[in-house]
């Protein structure tokens, strides 16, 4: 299974790509991105401003790769139980007993819209099933279905009234995705596509036991020991002392790159990681673990040209 | 063993087999180019006259000297050679093995489906990999060339020092420069006068009785007027002032050259001098105490 799904994991990424692109115009990095946080077995956070296509792109990658889609919107007054599920009382045979109804989290991707307007204590609940992949109800552990996705996503501007994700439960997200607005040609495009009567389909070009096999040959693209050594002296480096940088990486970014950079050489058709791959994914990988100073963010700097910088003086 | 890990060492033995023929043929043509200097300079000839114990063969040291600087220096220009990286330099050489090769070996105890296919590509890669690649032909030639050019140099200067040697005699000069005394040099000087023209130099009244021994021309007869210290006997002359030049006539010291300070080995070689040449010299001194 392992080799028939290498030997076409160039055609499946093609396919995948190209179906995803019926629907989706332009943003091709964050649709690489989404796919390689899949391909990590791990969770992406999107931040862009609303109307970006996040829901679309997030809904069709999920059709494509033949998963099931839940979308859950954060609001907050939304409770644990919500995302969760929770026991309901229900008549069998004239006796009542419990039974669990499953909560929107148990699905294989699942897109938690503006998870920063949910409360502490639900954050705290979908973050525990992103990392643990279970679900605790009463005194019962319910595992989640594999593969399981989430990706959250955060509006840049209206902070009020939301509760920011801590600094440790953003360190869960392998990548920081960010979604820019589309180039005149791509807009004309969309408008093109989505005023007409004929709504674009997307159909299924990747299997679950598929995917499965991917996130599974992710780990096996192997790396030289320089890159390796490079991903961890870039993350280093923002621990090191640096004007701009107010706190760094964890060694979970560490791993976060090396990993990224396998499943995106695999996405690229490469059997090894180059240091490409390493450099593209620091950007999404470190964004949200390092935190500036002041003096940096009065300058007007953005974590990506901290990154710049030190994927620059990184030898 | 992997087939490419097999291919890889063989180039590797390759390369530093030519790295190898690459230091000696710079050991060569260092040795030859400090061996032609050492012979230009007639390095044998200072030795012979410095202190080296008599044990010593002298005519050793010059090529012996020569084969240390050029083990020495040889041997650091080629330092490093054993710290290159010779997958780096495939890499460089072949963009088609960029990162792969290195990958690779740095995975040569996995194995996995992506590894194997990694391997695979990577052993037909290197079938086109030659160790001429990593070290041209063209550097070798053209360093055997250099080191013949070299040697075959080395060995005219060495036939034929003629012309090319520095000659003992501006050795001498140069020594004499160097130290600032010349080699026969007893740190003595001569009391005897030079007045190679008496006459005048009565005449001009400067003349002094001090100076390099010259041949006196007195009568028409050349009368050689070198006095020769005795051992250990010289005057050193440290305060001279030209007014102490004067004889002191009396019944125990006649007017004669033994009045003017003359040691006692000049005084005893001037015995040696005939009575016809006592009393030129004599008729000089007296012309001199006249001045």
């Amino acid at each position: 299974m392992s080799n028939e799904t290498y030997s076409s994991s160039t055609r499946i990424f093609k396919d995948l790509l190209d179906e995803i692109g019926k629907v989706v115009v332009g943003q091709h990095e964050a649709v690489e991105q989404m796919m390689i946080a899949i391909l990590c077995n791990s969770h992406a956070l999107v931040e862009s401003n609303p109307g970006l296509a996040k829901t679309l792109t997030i809904s069709t990658i999920s059709k494509a790769l033949d998963l099931k889609f839940n979308r859950i919107q954060c609001t907050p007054d939304l409770m644990p139980s919500d995302i969760t599920g929770t026991y309901i009382i229900e008549d069998v045979g004239g006796k009542k007993q419990y039974r669990f109804e499953p909560g929107p989290v148990f699905a294989n991707i699942v897109l938690a819209d503006e998870i920063n307007r949910a409360s502490p204590k639900t954050q705290s609940a979908m973050l525990e099933a992103m990392q643990e992949k279970q679900v605790t109800v009463g005194n019962k552990t319910y595992l989640l279905d594999k593969p399981f996705f989430i990706l959250a996503t955060q509006n840049p501007i209206e902070m009020e009234g939301t509760y920011p994700l801590p600094e440790a439960q953003l360190d869960r997200f392998l990548l920081k995705i960010l979604m820019d607005y589309p180039t005149f040609e791509d807009e004309n495009e969309i408008v093109n596509r989505y005023t007409k009567n004929i709504t674009p389909a997307v159909r299924s070009v990747v299997s679950k036991a598929e995917v499965l096999e991917l996130q599974k040959l992710t780990r096996d693209v192997p790396i030289a020991e320089d890159i390796k050594i490079r991903a961890i002296k870039i993350v280093e480096a923002t621990r090191a002392k640096n004007d701009n940088i107010e706190y760094g990486a964890s060694p979970r970014a560490s791993i976060g790159i090396i990993l990224a950079g396998k499943a995106r050489a695999l996405m690229k058709g490469r059997n090894y990681v180059s240091k490409e791959d390493i450099d593209a994914m620091a950007y999404p990988v470190l964004r949200h673990r390092v935190i500036l100073t002041f003096e940096a963010e009065r300058k007007g700097m953005t974590t990506d040209q901290v990154i710049a910088d030190i994927l620059k003086n990184v030898k | 063993m992997e087939d490419f890990l097999y291919k890889l060492q063989k180039i590797r033995d390759g390369f530093f087999s030519r790295k190898r023929l690459t230091f000696f043929l710079d050991l060569i043509a260092i040795f030859s180019i400090f061996y032609a200097i050492f012979i230009i300079v007639n390095l044998e000839y200072l030795l012979s006259k410095s202190s080296i114990p008599s044990s010593i063969p002298i005519n050793f040291i010059p090529p012996a000297v020569a084969i240390i600087i050029a083990l020495i220096t040889s041997t650091l220009l080629h330092n490093r050679d054993t710290k290159i990286n010779v997958i780096r330099l495939i890499e460089n050489k072949y963009p088609e093995l960029k990162e792969r090769l290195s990958t690779a070996y740095d995975n040569r105890d996995e194995s996995n489906i992506i590894v194997d296919s990694l391997k695979t590509f990577v052993s037909e890669s290197m079938t086109s990999v030659s160790p001429s690649m990593l070290l041209s032909k063209g550097i070798i030639i053209s360093k055997i060339m250099i080191t013949v050019i070299f040697l075959a140099g080395m060995a005219y200067i060495s036939l034929n020092p003629q012309g090319i040697q520095i000659s003992q005699s501006t050795l001498d000069n140069v020594t004499k420069n160097i130290t600032g005394q010349d080699q026969n040099n007893t740190g003595l000087i001569d009391i005897t006068g030079r007045p190679e023209d008496v006459i005048n130099v009565a005449a001009k009244g400067s003349g002094d009785i001090f100076g390099k021994p010259k041949i006196a021309s007195i009568e028409g007869k050349n009368i050689d007027l070198t006095l020769y210290p005795g051992d250990n006997t010289g005057t050193i002359v440290k305060d001279y002032t030209p007014t102490s030049n004067q004889f002191i006539k009396s019944a125990a010291f006649p007017v004669d050259v033994m009045g003017s300070n003359v040691s006692d080995g000049g005084y005893s070689m001037l015995m040696t001098k005939t009575e016809t040449e006592k009393q030129l010299i004599n008729k000089y001194a007296v012309e001199r105490s006249k001045i």
